[in-house]
């Protein structure tokens, strides 16, 4: 048995390391196939974009790890931001609306646990539901306007560069890595989500509380959703009922590329990081080199069809 | 154990060599001129559509590749794959990167690319708009492709040469909040009132974009009222939903249909009888204007007033100091609609 984690270990950590030759390569084909790519400039730029998918990654990656999945984070995202943009049109002052907002994404997170936990429902159909949900309640509250009326001090959580270059939400992402992967990796919550992934049953026989770690996971999911949304509101400096749309796969999609299992029990905070800067890299890489859209969409379906066949061939060689 | 580690760590790393090697060869066969050199021309145009993939898009590609052609500057035309602001967002800040001379946007949202086409000014990067205007102060120029009166008079006057300008009529919208459809309304209502006062809008329905939504709403409004004259269809959506609906109901000739649509999403209609004439703008024409715009704002020499002078489309208005309108809308029948394909 710990010859067996041993291995696992070890396969986990190779993992990792072979994400970070693929960002190494796709870093030198980039800028290769662009000179404006490998600059300081446009490398902190990227950045701006992948937070938001970032910081959703962190939380999916648990719940990805347990076996479920969220696929209503883009709406909540959307819901978070008509809540922000119309609480704050209606006189409420910003400080509070963000606040506000925040508490909107818990609880549609909770309210996604609920769920699950206590009707016993399958995470896939749940968050299938709340996506339609969350997005029809951000279409309706926003009756499909925009607000955009914000003070100039919230383009801090979005807009801002730290000494000129640095994205401000860059440091959100680190704080939000760092807490997540200790959480993960440094605490008894951690290894009960690793336990739920491999064994639900067993996992609640050997008195995990699987219940209330699995409210805690998709709550937790609907906080970073709030974060990311306040970010992604600040960032186009507009509230809408759309805001986030699709952005699930995305998301889902950097959580694979990094390596955790969807049918759980494996799965890392640094896979994720790395899934997420793969992805991005890959998006900014290729608009700089002038590949049209389409084909980008094309070979970012080639990487996660690669990815996933070959964290299915690693899978079967562990067993 | 070990060398079988090693056997799936070999695999891996190979496949995705491979994958990378994929990524790469498309980037270089798709856009070679822009592979290799420092910053290819001298002049740059970076164009960006609502969304990629559509015929009205493409048209306007079509448009603005043989004005590039024209004035001999390289020409980027991408935009996202699905109509959202904040993809388009992102887009622009990635084109400030790119070292584009101007950048030229058909707006999904006024003010969600604001933030980002200010940051390209602030860059030295000219910024214009087309087909959908951003914030005023996030731009410097906007291409406008018909004025609201313009559209809405030409709807009205199609309208009343097919029923005597008279009678009652349903119009079919998108929804009723769209603001490009509230303002054509408003515009046909005042053209009634002055040129054609037997003639009326008795009811306003929202087809929401949705072809069978607007075919049933139709339907049901005919049977209801069968003194209805015609049916504006007012999106490119609502106007094939309102013929076809016509023609469903077997009123092709007692009904008259015109309205907003695409030349292929009409010719079927045409060939029916149920569609006489229709009205657009030419979008190729719209993206020729475009880039020509952005190439007058690199070289400045863009005028503020009178006319601007666009190849071979000739003076075009400057309706103000940072409007350029293409024109009179385009009315489709069967003697011109050959001519377009989009």
């Amino acid at each position: 048995m710990s010859a067996a984690t041993a291995v696992l270990r070890r396969l986990k950590f190779s993992r990792e390391v072979v994400l970070l030759g693929v960002l190494i390569v796709l870093l030198v084909v980039m800028s290769l196939l662009s000179p404006l790519f490998l600059t300081v400039g446009n490398l902190l730029n990227t950045s701006r974009f992948f937070v938001e998918v970032g910081l959703m990654a962190l939380g999916m990656t648990l719940i990805i790890i347990t076996g479920g999945i969220d696929l209503s984070v883009g709406s909540n995202l959307a819901l978070v931001s008509v809540a922000v943009g119309f609480s704050y049109a209606a006189d409420l002052p910003l400080p509070l609306a963000i606040v506000f907002g925040l508490v909107v994404g818990l609880a549609a997170g909770l309210f996604n646990g609920l769920f699950i936990t206590f009707l016993d429902l399958h995470p896939l159909v749940v968050t299938l539901g709340t996506f339609a949900l969350f997005q029809g309640l951000a279409y309706g509250l926003s009756r499909a306007e925009a607000v955009s009326d914000f003070p100039a001090w919230f383009a801090y959580f979005g807009q801002a560069y730290f000494l000129n270059v640095v994205p401000g939400q860059l440091f959100i992402f680190i704080l939000a890595v760092v807490v997540v992967w200790l959480i993960l990796s440094r605490t008894r919550f951690g290894r009960y989500v690793y336990a739920i992934g491999n064994n639900e049953e067993a996992a609640h026989f050997s008195g995990v509380p699987v219940r209330r770690v699995k409210l805690a996971l998709y709550s937790g999911i609907g906080l970073l959703v709030g974060m990311a949304a306040v970010i992604y509101t600040s960032r186009v400096y507009t509230a809408r009922g759309d805001s986030g749309l699709g952005l699930e796969l995305d998301v889902i999609s950097a959580v694979v590329l990094g390596g955790a299992s969807i049918y759980g029990g494996s799965g890392t905070i640094g896979g994720t990081v790395l899934g997420v800067l793969i992805i991005a890299t890959l998006r900014n890489g290729l608009v700089l080199a002038g590949v049209p859209s389409t084909w980008q969409v094309f070979v970012l379906g080639v990487l996660l069809l690669v990815a996933v066949f070959l964290n299915e061939f690693f899978r079967r060689r562990e067993e | 154990m070990s060398g079988s580690t090693w056997g799936v760590k070999i695999v891996r790393v190979a496949l995705l060599m491979a994958l990378v090697l994929v990524a790469a060869s498309c980037g270089v066969g798709q856009q070679p001129s822009q592979g290799g050199g420092g910053g290819g021309g001298p002049k740059k145009i970076c164009m960006m559509p609502k969304l990629v993939g559509i015929p009205y898009f493409n048209a306007s590609e079509k448009g603005a590749e043989e004005a590039a052609k024209d004035l001999d500057v390289e020409l980027v035309y991408d935009g996202p794959t699905e109509a959202k602001a904040a993809l388009q967002s992102q887009m622009i800040e990635q084109w400030i990167q790119q070292q584009c001379g101007a950048i030229s946007v058909a707006a999904n949202d006024p003010d969600a690319l604001a933030p980002a086409m200010k940051k390209a000014e602030d860059a030295g990067i000219k910024t214009s708009s087309w087909d959908a205007d951003v914030a005023k102060d996030a731009r410097e120029v906007f291409v406008n492709q018909a004025t609201f009166e313009a559209i809405g008079y030409e709807l009205v006057d199609v309208m009343a040469e097919q029923t005597d300008g008279k009678g009652k009529f349903l119009v079919v919208t998108g929804s009723l909040t769209a603001p490009n459809q509230v303002a054509w309304l408003k515009e046909m209502r005042e053209r009634m009132k002055e040129k054609y006062p037997e003639m009326s809008i008795a009811s306003v329905e929202p087809g929401e974009e949705d072809l069978q939504l607007g075919i049933d709403i139709t339907k049901n409004y005919l049977r209801a009222n069968p003194d209805t004259a015609g049916v504006f269809g007012i999106t490119s959506v609502a106007l094939p939903g309102a013929a076809e609906a016509v023609e469903q109901e077997g009123l092709e000739g007692e009904v008259a249909v015109t309205g907003l649509s695409t030349p292929n999403d009409m010719k079927p209609y045409l060939e029916s009888g149920a569609v006489e004439k229709f009205v657009l703008w030419n979008p190729v024409d719209l993206g020729y204007l475009a880039v020509h715009v952005a190439n007058a704002q690199i070289e400045g020499n863009m005028p503020k007033s009178g006319t601007f002078e666009a190849g071979r489309l000739g003076k075009v208005e400057m309706i103000a100091e940072d409007e350029v309108l293409l024109g009179p809308p385009l009315v489709f029948s069967q003697d011109n609609i050959d001519e377009y394909d989009f």
